[in-house]
């Protein structure tokens, strides 16, 4: 059971939105009311003269509160200039309660010069780009890669499959909304804050303030949700910023409503999938991607070169093409959602080759089946796939649907969908335990953000390895002085990356156990309280093996160290841009069974079924919970949640009330199958599973829609308006 | 606006709470005067039940009742409800099932499956407390681990 459960369940952790210092104050942000403009005047004294509020900061503030650097940054903490989306923070204020800094908020006075607002991808390209639109302003990343001799396929085709699908914007939605608490101790800033990625935001915040990293300390703190959206710095300058004016501690805390409108989320998508078909297989494709990256900076085309590979899909492909845009919009920049981009990806993949097999009169598992990455085949960009479960997921999951699909009630379909995921276990970290005389302590820069990987995955690690019971391990947090470097939990890397470091530690620990007894290999455990070291028959309290500095010092401390080599990606294919290579591959097959009301266009999920390669399952319900959690918020992203912007690019649901998650009773029944045994880069051959059961969600959900109704959907979400507009029911 | 001293009963305790502002809402004064921080912040539109307490011993949404309105009546919060034998065994349910990720809706789940687990002589059924959860959102498990926790607790509660 995990350790963190029941002090959780009581209220009993203290979370980023918990944060509170002697002497607080509240912070609120300024926000810009037009999407686009130029700030002509913005006065603060308004908001300097309101009741209870000590600091008020804005541009101008840069120049005198932090060093020269700071306004040269890239994109500096307030902009100098223009705003780039509606809501953008132009100024802070902090005040003894957060009544009041909102109303002074309201009182700064704001001239700004309307310019043209871009908000959609329509607005930019209402046509397909063609080669002179890359050197369009608004283009801020491009990619194009090409392998095989792509034209001759699609000339040669039996039949050319050609289609276009549409995605929309996706909050995170963690329950706990972003919250910091920044305060200066001697001479040190400080950070404390809801984040998956302490070290990452350190070196970010030093970088937009223009600061040393040495000056500045980051501590997370529990963690109400991330799901990605808890990463870089994002509140944190502007907290700090108001605690370097004020000289006390300064909360900044977003409402639900902020939250929405500043996301940095997955904004919309048009995708072009053409795929050339030859003797009933798939022999060419050509990729078009035009990705919304919102206010996203130049080169920084990540989102793009990331996910174009993910339109290929885990299928053997013997020539393509791609080419992907990254858009500046007037919206807010694009940002990591659990799997960025992939289910949009996938849905559109997956979706387009369902109905290329149901055309082709194959049977849509079997036709993936055909296609199908195994050990050993190559990556688009010529990168070997190692052990990948989807052959026998696709087995397992042919059998569930042959059992669903006897006695299916009219009305329902079945859909299938696969997808695939590159964990990241190229990112580094490094681990220290201490072994104490009672048991042993796991150091981690980073809190648990609620998948387990770090209070679960690395004591299961250590208790493995060292034969010590769970309750003699506990994971200890510290912050970026004091505790050991870590990339922090994304990607899917924490147990696969980070575990591997604590691997490599407790090893350490008992290689120096079995010398000091003179055996090869020892075990621990734990009796009557104590440790101890088990050579054979031999027994020894660990304390009677210490030295005495060790003895001073509690303990035995021990390190270990994981950094991924670089993978490289065949450059020769890669026209433009950059793309990504992966690694580590985790593979999902999902089975939806839906109902569809003829009426309504709703569709009700009657049951589902995934099937989730994971190398090895090193705590069952964790990865079992792991798995219904990324299925039923990829439900959300198939059926209901869509950010709407209009066409001056304000959101039009900034709450729940109009933006609808999931709830308790929109959960369907869920049958989850590991499939262990094709082993993965992370301890005991585990490989990383919070993103993979989000991907092929909106994907099955569509297909099993195309399978009761005849009907596909080519835009997510399939809410019930859309899905009536397809069947002609509006 | 008045800040006339306000007294609250919270987890069987009158609890003074100073000079509170007409306008305050129940889940701000548990939070940040009565320094109760279990209880959890979330949407503050009365859509997530983050900030599920028992006023009156019925689950309500701290969020949406401003703290003058609820003098008469005695609040129970999660640190209140964790220390009865029913909260003690919902907990417990939870923890074991897997049902907590996060954790930062789990109070709010906790203390709507207590209130029903506790209310009458006739237990509810497993599907009645699962009904009695819409309110409650969690964005980490999917649900299926929390109906688990559901079952365990209805067994564990005589």
């Amino acid at each position: 059971m995990r350790s963190d459960a029941e002090p959780k369940a009581r209220g009993a952790v203290e979370y980023g939105a918990d944060l509170e210092a002697p002497g607080m104050l509240w912070a609120a942000l300024v926000r810009s009311p037009v999407a686009h403009g130029r700030i002509v005047h913005l006065d603060l004294a308004p908001a300097r003269k309101m009741p209870g509020v000590v600091a008020a900061v804005g541009p101008d503030d840069l120049r005198t509160l932090l060093p020269k650097a700071a306004l040269e940054a890239e994109r500096p903490v307030f902009p100098l200039q223009e705003i780039r989306y509606l809501g953008e923070p132009v100024a802070a204020v902090a005040a003894q309660t957060l009544a009041q800094a909102r109303r002074a908020a309201a009182a700064v006075k704001l001239d700004v010069e309307t310019l043209r607002v871009d908000a959609r991808i329509e607005d930019i390209f209402p046509e397909w780009p063609s080669a002179a639109s890359a050197h369009d302003p608004h283009v801020v990343g491009h990619v194009h890669a090409r392998y095989g001799d792509v034209d001759g396929k699609f000339r040669t085709a039996d039949l050319v499959h050609s289609e276009t699908y549409r995605t929309s914007g996706v909050h995170q939605v963690a329950i706990e909304a972003h919250a910091c608490l920044a305060e200066i101790r001697d001479g040190t800033f400080c950070i404390r804050s809801s984040t998956q990625t302490p070290f990452g935001m350190r070196e970010d915040v030093a970088s937009v303030l223009g600061i040393p990293e040495s000056k500045l300390l980051v501590e997370g703190s529990w963690v109400g949700g991330g799901f990605g959206g808890k990463g870089s710095a994002f509140l944190e300058p502007y907290a700090l910023l108001l605690a370097i004016a004020s000289g006390r501690p300064v909360k900044l805390a977003l409402s639900y409503a902020e939250e929405f409108e500043l996301g940095r989320t997955t904004l919309p998508a048009i995708i072009r999938l053409d795929t050339a078909v030859s003797r009933g297989r798939m022999v060419g494709r050509r990729v078009r991607l035009l990705l919304d990256t919102g206010a996203s900076l130049p080169g920084r085309d990540f989102a793009v070169g990331y996910s174009i590979g993910f339109l290929l899909g885990p299928y053997r492909t013997e020539a393509y093409e791609i080419e992907g845009y990254a858009l500046q919009t007037n919206k807010p920049p694009f940002g990591p959602h659990r799997a960025p981009f992939a289910p949009q990806s996938v849905f559109a993949l997956e979706s387009h080759i369902d109905g290329l097999a149901r055309r082709l009169g194959t049977d849509p598992i079997e036709f993936r089946r055909l296609h199908a990455w195994r050990e050993n085949d190559r990556t688009a960009y010529d990168q070997p796939v190692g052990p990948f479960g989807l052959e026998a997921g696709l087995e397992a999951a042919a059998r569930t649907a042959a059992v669903w699909r006897t006695g299916l009630p009219a009305g329902h379909g079945i859909g299938v969908a696969c997808g695939f995921w590159s964990t990241g276990v190229g990112a580094g970290g490094e681990a220290r335990l201490f072994l104490q005389p009672d048991g042993l302590v796991i150091l981690e820069g980073e809190r648990e953000i609620g998948n387990g990987s770090v209070v679960q995955g690395l004591a299961i690690v250590a208790q493995r390895v060292l034969g010590l019971p769970a309750s003699a391990i506990r994971v200890q947090y510290g912050d970026t002085a004091t505790a050991p470097f870590d990339s922090g939990v994304y990607g899917s890397r924490t147990l696969a990356a980070l575990g591997q470091a604590v691997e490599k530690a407790a090893r350490n620990l008992e290689k120096s156990l079995a010398s000091r007894v003179g055996v090869p290999e020892v075990r621990l455990e734990l009796k009557n309280g104590q440790v101890v070291v088990v050579a054979g028959r031999r027994r020894q309290k660990l304390v009677d093996l210490l030295t005495p500095a060790e003895r001073a010092a509690g303990g035995l401390e021990s390190h270990g160290k994981h950094y991924g080599a670089e993978k490289k990606v065949d450059a020769s294919r890669v026209l433009e841009g950059t793309v990504y290579p992966y690694n580590d591959f985790a593979a999902s097959v999902h089975l939806a069974e839906v109902e569809v009301d003829r009426e309504t266009g709703h569709i009700g999920v009657v049951r589902y079924a995934a099937f989730q390669d994971v190398g090895t399952a090193v705590d069952r319900t964790s990865v079992v919970s792991q798995v219904e959690g990324g299925i039923v918020m990829g439900l959300g992203t198939a059926l209901s949640e869509e950010m709407m912007w209009t066409p001056e690019g304000r959101l039009a649901n900034p709450g729940l009330l109009d933006y609808r998650l999931p709830r308790i009773r929109d959960a369907p029944p869920i049958h989850v199958d590991l499939i262990e045994g094709f082993a993965g880069a992370g301890p005991f051959g585990a490989k990383g599973i919070g993103e993979p059961p989000i991907i092929p969600v909106p994907a099955a959900i569509a297909n099993a829609v195309a399978d009761a109704t005849g009907t596909r959907v080519f835009e997510l979400p399939l809410t019930p308006e859309r899905v009536a507009r397809a069947l002609k029911l509006l | 606006m008045t800040d006339a001293p306000l007294t609250l009963n919270i987890n069987g305790q009158d609890r003074r709470l100073g000079a509170v502002p007409d306008a305050e809402r129940l889940l701000d004064t548990l939070r940040w005067r009565a320094g109760l921080k279990g209880t959890k912040e979330g949407c503050r539109t009365g859509d997530c039940g983050a900030c599920t307490v028992l006023v009156g011993g019925e689950p309500t949404l701290s969020c949406l009742l401003l703290s003058r309105e609820v003098t008469d009546e005695p609040i129970t919060t999660i640190e209140g409800v964790a220390t009865v034998p029913i909260g003690r065994a919902v907990i417990k349910a939870f923890a074991e099932a897997g049902a907590v990720q996060c954790g930062y809706c789990t109070p709010g789940f906790v203390v709507a499956l207590a209130a029903q687990l506790g209310r009458s002589t006739t237990r509810p059924d497993v599907e009645t407390l699962i009904d009695g959860l819409e309110g409650n959102l969690c964005r980490c498990t999917g649900y299926r681990a929390i109906e688990r926790a559901v079952e365990l607790a209805r067994k564990a509660v005589p």
